[in-house]
């Protein structure tokens, strides 16, 4: 799994070689930013259901015209999709958070995934929308501190940014 | 191609190119440019490809403009708009790696033999961070021999997908066909994406000998069937292959029993049946077949009643596991599921379309001919997989009439598959 450390070792061990000091530097920053990373971690667990719920619900009261029942532009068909993804993409921003870099998300989540949804067709917008919902809703110190909501904000804008 | 999700947005026309045309800081709370470019595919006008050319244009490098932007370029080449094409090439240079994935696949939907446009999308592939597997992808659909050499240095690539890209990619430009089986080797790739991909690339570079190896790829039947019809659709055309070699392949992914694939997952001890029905809603297929054959096996008494409570709680609302329940059900051979499977059969809501041809599968295990007239209604349907399904199940019963019936069918393999029974 990439992360900060994982790349700096494989980056050293390729080049037969120590860590440099920038190496040494970039570890130790994704260090102090480790406590704020699990409490965003620790924030999202907990909430998760709720985080992806709110997302969608976003969509839908922004877009009230999706409510053909039974066919493309219906509610259901929109929610459904985007819980059943934006839940899936939520954990990997959360996996993300433990393990201090963007490894999960660009394993799992966005590597070929850009090609799939083009070859198939689907649709990215509710995705974007939804996350960019859960982006701009969050709120410190009600949510989490300042610098946990730094490090969330920083993996959905990751997302979005990837998915788009 | 698939439309199912197009009209998701219904806007109109005006009102779509009114909110694209907003510059990004005045865009009102309630509205969203990058939906307004999406939905411009629908409308295939010069208006509106003057409105995603003019978005293009806007280079406001915040994340909100740039995902717009991005999607224009991606709209262009969906709506194959030719005097896009200067436009689009200038996203060629962008410092967005995603901006020049998607200039790069509109070039390739649009297609051009422009010698300078074709050279440059082979020199990125000598930039470091760019989307190696596109690039391979148009370079090869657009036959640019000088990228040979370029494309060559992928094939040994640490990253699967682009090593398969990149040997799909030699072999189509150069016919040599012998280093095809590394890319029949990554449908076990431990990653499910790869795993996807490889199906892509052997499409691509119509591998038809592949084609029981698909059957056997542990991905969703979505993507299996998609790289059987679309190989059979290509080797039929050109004489390599007929129906009757890819008919067994076709309606074993159809049938989709976990047995029949070829797992890249094991379990190291038995797990719980609840957290095996957790695992149905996991987005890697692979994970999901091996737990449906472990429910099957190992908790065939206990599942039923299992199932139905989860499926009341959540998935019949989850387009995964809603269609695993469906398989499940029938695998047990669980008769009172009857009543669930056919709603299922006859959901319209695009998203649970896979259930429905599972649904018809289980009702052809099951065994109720209660189904028989509810299967004969989904041969009535515009749904190829559902047709083709339903008849498979109404074979199990000893119904031969839908072939009569499909005999003529809109769809060429239904019509295979009915004229190959008369």
């Amino acid at each position: 799994m990439k992360s900060v450390v994982t790349t700096v070792v494989a980056s050293a061990d390729a080049a037969g070689r120590f860590p440099s000091t920038s190496d040494l530097e970039s570890v130790q920053g994704s260090i102090q930013r480790a406590s704020a990373r699990l409490e965003a971690a620790e924030k999202l667990s907990a909430n998760l259901d709720n985080v992806a719920k709110e997302a969608y619900d976003a969509c839908i009261k922004k877009y009230p015209y999706l409510n053909n029942a039974g066919e493309a532009n219906s509610n259901d068909t929109f929610k459904a999709k985007c819980h059943r993804d934006i839940k899936h993409y939520l954990r990997l921003i959360q996996y993300c958070l433990v393990v201090g870099g963007t490894g999960p998300l660009d394993e799992w989540g966005i590597a070929g995934q850009r090609e799939v949804y083009r070859a198939l067709s689907l649709p990215t917008a509710p995705y974007v929308e939804a996350l960019s919902f859960a982006r701009n809703r969050g709120c410190t110190p009600r949510d989490m501190s300042a610098q946990a909501l730094v490090e969330y904000n920083a993996l959905l804008d990751y997302a979005i940014n990837s998915l788009s | 191609m698939d439309n199912r999700f197009f009209s998701l947005f219904n806007l109109t026309e005006d009102r779509a190119i009114e909110i694209l045309d907003t510059p990004p800081d005045l865009v009102a709370e309630s509205d969203s440019r990058y939906i307004a470019a999406s939905h411009l595919i629908n409308f295939q006008t010069d208006r509106s490809i003057s409105a995603l050319i003019r978005a293009v244009a806007e280079t406001d490098p915040r994340l909100d403009n740039k995902i717009v932007r991005r999607k224009s370029v991606e709209i262009l080449g969906r709506l194959k708009a030719a005097q896009a094409l200067p436009a689009i090439r200038f996203c060629l240079q962008d410092e967005d790696c995603y901006t020049v994935e998607n200039a790069v696949w509109s070039i390739g939907e649009i297609g051009t033999q422009d010698p300078e446009i074709l050279a440059e999308i082979a020199q990125l592939l000598e930039q470091p961070g760019q989307s190696y597997r596109v690039m391979i992808h148009t370079l090869t659909k657009l036959n640019y021999q000088p990228a040979v050499a370029q494309i060559s240095k992928f094939v040994n690539n640490i990253d699967p997908p682009i090593a398969s890209a990149a040997i799909a990619g030699v072999c189509r430009l150069t016919g040599d066909y012998t280093q095809m089986e590394r890319v029949v080797a990554m449908l076990q790739n431990q990653n499910v994406l790869g795993r996807r991909l490889s199906i892509q690339d052997l499409i691509d570079a119509r591998y038809y000998q592949a084609i029981p190896d698909i059957a056997c790829c542990p991905v969703s039947l979505v993507f299996r069937l998609r790289g059987i019809r679309m190989l059979a659709e290509a080797g039929i055309g050109d004489g390599s292959i007929d129906f009757a070699t890819v008919q067994p392949y076709l309606e074993q992914s159809l049938r989709d029993r976990p047995q029949d694939l070829k797992l890249v997952h094991r379990y190291d001890q038995l797990p719980e049946l609840s957290a095996l029905i957790r695992d149905l809603y996991e987005t890697d297929f692979g994970k999901c077949y091996l737990a449906t054959q472990t429910i099957v096996d190992s908790y065939p008494d206990t599942a039923p009643a299992a199932l139905f409570a989860d499926y009341a709680e959540e998935a019949n609302n989850d387009y995964g596991a809603h269609f695993h329940v469906m398989k499940i059900m029938g695998w047990l051979k669980h008769a009172p599921a009857y009543d669930l499977l056919i709603e299922a059969l006859h959901n319209t809501q695009p998203q649970f379309q896979k259930s429905r041809a599972a649904a018809a599968i289980a009702l052809g295990e099951i065994g109720d001919s209660r189904a028989i007239p509810e299967l004969h209604k989904s041969l009535d349907t515009k749904i190829w997989d559902l047709k083709y399904a339903a008849l498979m199940a109404l074979e199990q019963f000893g119904d031969l009439s839908g072939y009569e019936i499909l005999k003529d069918d809109t769809d060429w393999l239904v019509r295979a598959k009915a004229n190959s029974q008369l």
